[in-house]
């Protein structure tokens, strides 16, 4: 059964049509997460027992005809670092192994309202720090392509879940292309929205600054369904943007930008070839595709390591063994809270939170975090100048297919370059979606990534749904030996 | 050479908003620990911070209050340090563009005028509260129990600058900044509860000398009288320091309330980094010219206001400085008395000393709604004009606190009223004379003391209706002519 590879709105058809039942469906990803989890380990926890009764409950709101929308008794499956209420919330951490979150993040309360069932909590790289799984404590996600290779990270569980089949869709973090990445590794679709326009009440912060929840999806018109079902103001998070008006790219005889500075040195061959292959696509449909610089985005990486250790250094403070969490003992309150900190936290947090304070300290504060705060201005300058002149920016959304599972985690430099292409949207707080393609000579997925000025999310959507059918990238992974 | 001591004032004032400053938490006024919680006052993975309006409304009252500029952009930032109690292991507080900026304070010390001058009022969280077991101090406690219950409840921080010079004037500005917080209805005020808390710092320095001496932060002084004490006794300590050319090092110090002593808690030498920087979950504090102006006319009669008004009715800044201290009722009730019997010290001494003292013997806080200015002026006129005696009026007004009465009526009623008709009080001095040959022989032997009997005398034929006073006079008139 395929069911869950469909559209969430054709499945909600079938749901109306009583041709399929929410537990059906519900069964059916389990089903596919027993014959493939096993090789992928994408969840966490799996949440199959204590909801099959919520699925059950969905079957009589279609039943009875009082549905409530598109999302009612549509498995989705969760990023281990947002809250849900009853549930463990890791972030992949030793820190919280033990830890029950209390209470809903609003994306949760807001799609338990839709009646979304689900699936269980994703790997990720611990405390969202990584770009490849490996960084979990509980062992890294495999990618549904190639097992020997990463499902590239942060949010990689949710992505790899997705292109394996054992949720129809998932939610990810992306704080430098944490969704993006992982999609575009695994051959689905990621959308990071405009800053401030999905709540982050209940995401377990990294770098408050950038982290933003989306969607991870089989296609973008599911993309923008989970979106438009999740964002809005939350007078829970004081980030949240109350309205957006701005002016809106076209759809139609647009102009699209490839970047200059993403095309170049450091990207592959395949990911620069897929970009030209969807530019000529575009240009059939009658946009028009232009070649822009933005130097700034040269810097992207070296202004994202500044500022976002800073901000987790504060943001991973809390975790001190005190009131929640594991805790070492030791003879002195202080001696007690260092080492819990030194037992819980993985190296590369350990690494990210040295680096921040050291950034924010006496001293050293403007010349590093303080640079870094300028250097952001003037790259969200850039890029709002730049979209005067071009509707849309294509660029890849990895410099090259899925990397091997150790081979960029003895070179942090290369890890951390995976990033380059996304890490910008977030530094602007713009949206940005990576789109599966082709694939690359290797038979590994490629995509490209297009991005539009804030609070166009909608707009870029639309765009990028059209761009996707012109496309129309079809291929699955086979695991075990079974298509998805 | 004399030596010179300063002294600047850092004050917390817990605000009493309903919630607290970035949640929807109650504050609570409990023993119960860990009664208010949610996820953001506690730190939870996840949550976030969302300011207070009541309090930014508050703290910009406060602000314009104490004549400070207004930041119209502001910022809260995170001040970074580990302790059990601080829940994200950081306090969302301010750094270089806090709320209000360069303000001052009229205060008055031992009954003359002085400014305080204020650095900085700024808005921050307060943290949980830690009950060290068996010990003073965390690390040498069998345990430490945490109450979160205050944590995230909204303090405004005030700053004075360094030029406060001796602990009465401390004393004075703490007390006007607590009048000053009540009349606003921005905090309870209460020390005893710690909605307010200070710490001192102090330093010397010989007079002349173009740079202060090294300051020393005085932590514990829970009570305006620890307040004084402490930094008399710290200025005595470093005092003698400076003399026996000793080097005072900048460090904390506790003030312990029963051996009266400062001691040392920590060198602030290596002191903590705190790492400020601006807190990424909340955007800037943009205070309009609009929210401005509209809480600067919102702002009540100032304590600085109500003096001009005591003092311009009469009184001297002492008893008006005591009047604003005083509960509203009762400067208002002063206001319509003396405008009654114009006689402000007069009436200022009957509400403040005999009012307010009948009140407190009856543990009563208030006055009962037949004791009006009316009324009560009625009693101080009678005693002023001598219709009666001070003591009948003081008769008059326990009975007043008690029922409905007419206080002429009274008088009249219960034989008060005073015999004031000099040719019968002269002629009873006459009686009294004739009658006490023997005494007036002894007085003109020198025997002074014996006029009050003679008086005495007067007052016991007039069946108490002469005025004293008025029969002495008499008497004195008659034995010298």
């Amino acid at each position: 059964m395929d069911n869950h590879k469909l559209p969430i709105s054709k499945i909600n058809q079938l749901f109306k049509n009583k041709e399929l039942k929410p537990s059906e469906l519900y069964s059916e990803v389990f089903e596919r997460a027993a014959n493939t989890e096993s090789v992928i380990h994408g969840h966490l926890t799996l949440f199959q027992e204590e909801n099959i009764q919520k699925a059950l409950d969905a079957d009589k709101r279609y039943e009875k005809g009082n549905n409530i929308g598109t999302l009612d008794g549509i498995p989705i499956a969760i990023k281990d670092n947002i809250n849900i209420s009853g549930h463990a919330t890791t972030c992949s951490s030793k820190m919280l192994s033990n830890y029950i979150s209390p209470y809903d993040a609003t994306v949760i309360t807001r799609l338990k309202n839709e009646g979304v069932l689900f699936t269980g909590k994703t790997n990720l790289d611990e405390f969202a720090m990584g770009s490849s799984t490996e960084n979990s404590a509980y062992g890294p996600t495999k990618n549904p392509w190639d097992s020997s290779r990463v499902p590239g990270g942060s949010s990689g569980g949710s992505a790899a879940v997705v292109s394996a089949g054992s949720a129809v869709a998932s939610l990810g973090s992306d704080t430098g292309g944490s969704i993006r990445q992982p999609a575009s590794f695994c051959g689905v679709v990621g959308f990071k929205p405009t800053y401030g326009t999905v709540s982050r009440y209940g995401l377990v912060a990294f770098a408050s600054s950038l982290d933003q929840i989306g969607p991870i999806t089989n296609n973008v018109a599911d993309a923008k369904l989970i979106f438009n079902s999740m964002n809005g103001h939350d007078p829970l998070d004081a980030t949240s943007l109350t309205e957006s008006k701005a002016q809106q790219p076209k759809l139609k005889n647009a102009k699209i930008g490839i970047i200059k500075e993403l095309m170049g040195d450091g990207i592959s061959e395949d990911a620069q070839q897929e970009v030209h292959k969807v530019a000529k696509l575009m240009e059939s449909e009658g946009h028009e595709v232009v070649e822009v610089s933005l130097p700034l985005t040269k810097m992207s990486i070296s202004i994202y390591y500044l500022i976002a250790p800073a901000e987790c250094s504060a943001n991973l403070s809390r975790f001190d063994g005190v009131r929640y969490g594991n805790r070492v003992t030791g003879n002195t309150s202080s001696e007690m809270m260092e080492l819990t900190r030194a037992n819980g936290f993985g190296p590369e947090v350990k690494k990210r939170i040295l680096l921040g304070t050291y950034a924010l300290s006496a001293g050293y504060y403007d010349a590093y975090y303080g640079q870094a705060l300028k250097a952001r201005a003037m790259m969200k300058k850039e890029f709002t100048d730049i979209y005067n002149d071009v509707d849309y920016l294509i660029s890849p959304t990895t410099p090259s297919d899925p990397f091997k599972f150790g081979e960029k985690t003895d070179n942090q430099l290369e890890m951390y370059m995976s990033d380059l292409c996304t890490i910008p949207a977030n530094l602007v707080g713009m949206p940005a979606i990576s789109i599966p393609t082709g694939l690359s000579s290797q038979g590994l997925p490629l995509s490209v990534q297009l991005m539009s000025p804030a609070n166009t999310d909608n707009t870029l959507l639309d765009f990028s749904q059209s761009l996707e059918s012109l496309v129309a990238f079809s291929d699955k992974p086979s695991i075990n030996g079974v298509t998805n | 050479m004399s030596i010179i001591p300063t002294i600047g004032m850092e004050t917390h004032v817990e605000l009493k908003t309903n919630s607290k400053m970035f949640c929807r938490c109650h504050v609570l006024d409990t023993d119960i620990p860990n009664e208010s919680l949610c996820p953001t006052c506690l730190g939870l993975p996840g949550s976030l911070p969302v300011p207070n309006k009541k309090a930014i409304e508050f703290i910009t009252l406060l602000a314009l209050s104490t004549n400070c500029s207004i930041t119209n952009d502001g910022m809260f930032h995170r001040k970074n340090y580990f302790y059990p109690d601080l829940p994200k292991n950081y306090q969302i507080s301010q750094f270089d563009l806090p709320v209000g900026t360069e303000g001052s304070l009229e205060v008055v010390v031992d009954g003359e005028f002085g400014t305080v001058e204020i650095e900085r009022v700024h808005m921050e969280e307060d943290t949980g509260k830690s009950t060290h077991m068996g010990s003073g101090r965390i690390d040498s406690a069998t345990s430490t129990h945490l109450d979160f219950n205050r944590a995230g409840i909204p303090l405004v921080e005030v700053v004075t600058k360094p030029l406060i010079k001796s602990s009465r004037e401390a004393v004075a500005y703490i007390e006007e900044l607590r009048q000053l917080v009540i009349d606003l209805g921005i905090s309870e005020g209460k020390l005893e509860k710690g909605n307010l808390r200070f710490d001192a710092n102090i330093s010397v320095a010989h007079d002349g000398d173009k740079e202060l001496g090294t300051k020393v932060e005085i932590k514990n002084m829970n009570s305006l009288r620890s307040l004084e004490k402490a930094i008399e006794y710290e200025i005595s300590r470093q005092t003698k320091m400076l003399l026996n050319e000793e080097n005072i090092i900048q460090e904390t110090r506790h003030w312990d309330e029963k051996k009266e002593v400062t001691t040392s808690m920590r060198s602030k030498e290596g002191s903590a980094d705190y790492r400020y920087f601006s807190d990424p979950d909340i955007p800037n504090m943009i205070l309009s010219d609009d929210f401005v102006n509209e809480v600067k006319s919102s702002i009540p009669v100032l304590p600085s206001q109500k003096r001009t008004v005591f003092i311009d009715s009469g009184l001297s800044i002492e008893d008006a400085n005591s009047l604003v201290k005083s509960p509203n009722w009762i400067g208002d009730l002063y206001k319509s008395v003396s405008s009654i019997t114009n006689d402000s010290k007069t009436s200022f001494n009957w509400i403040t000393g005999e009012l307010q003292g009948q009140l407190r013997k009856l543990e009563l806080k208030s006055i009962p709604s037949w004791l009006t200015a009316k009324n009560l002026s009625e009693i101080i006129t009678l005693v002023k004009e001598n219709k009666i005696s001070f003591t009948s009026g003081k008769e008059i007004l326990g009975k007043l606190i008690e029922e409905e009465l007419v206080p002429e009526e009274y008088a009249v009623n219960n034989k008060l009223i005073q015999e004031n008709d000099i040719d019968e009080i002269s002629k009873m001095v006459k009686d009294v004379l004739d009658d006490n040959k023997d005494v007036l022989e002894r007085i003109s032997n020198g025997e002074d003391k014996l006029i009050g009997f003679l008086v005495g005398q007067i007052i016991k034929l007039s069946k108490g209706k002469v005025n004293p006073s008025v029969a002495k006079e008499l008497l004195l008139k008659e034995l010298n002519s």
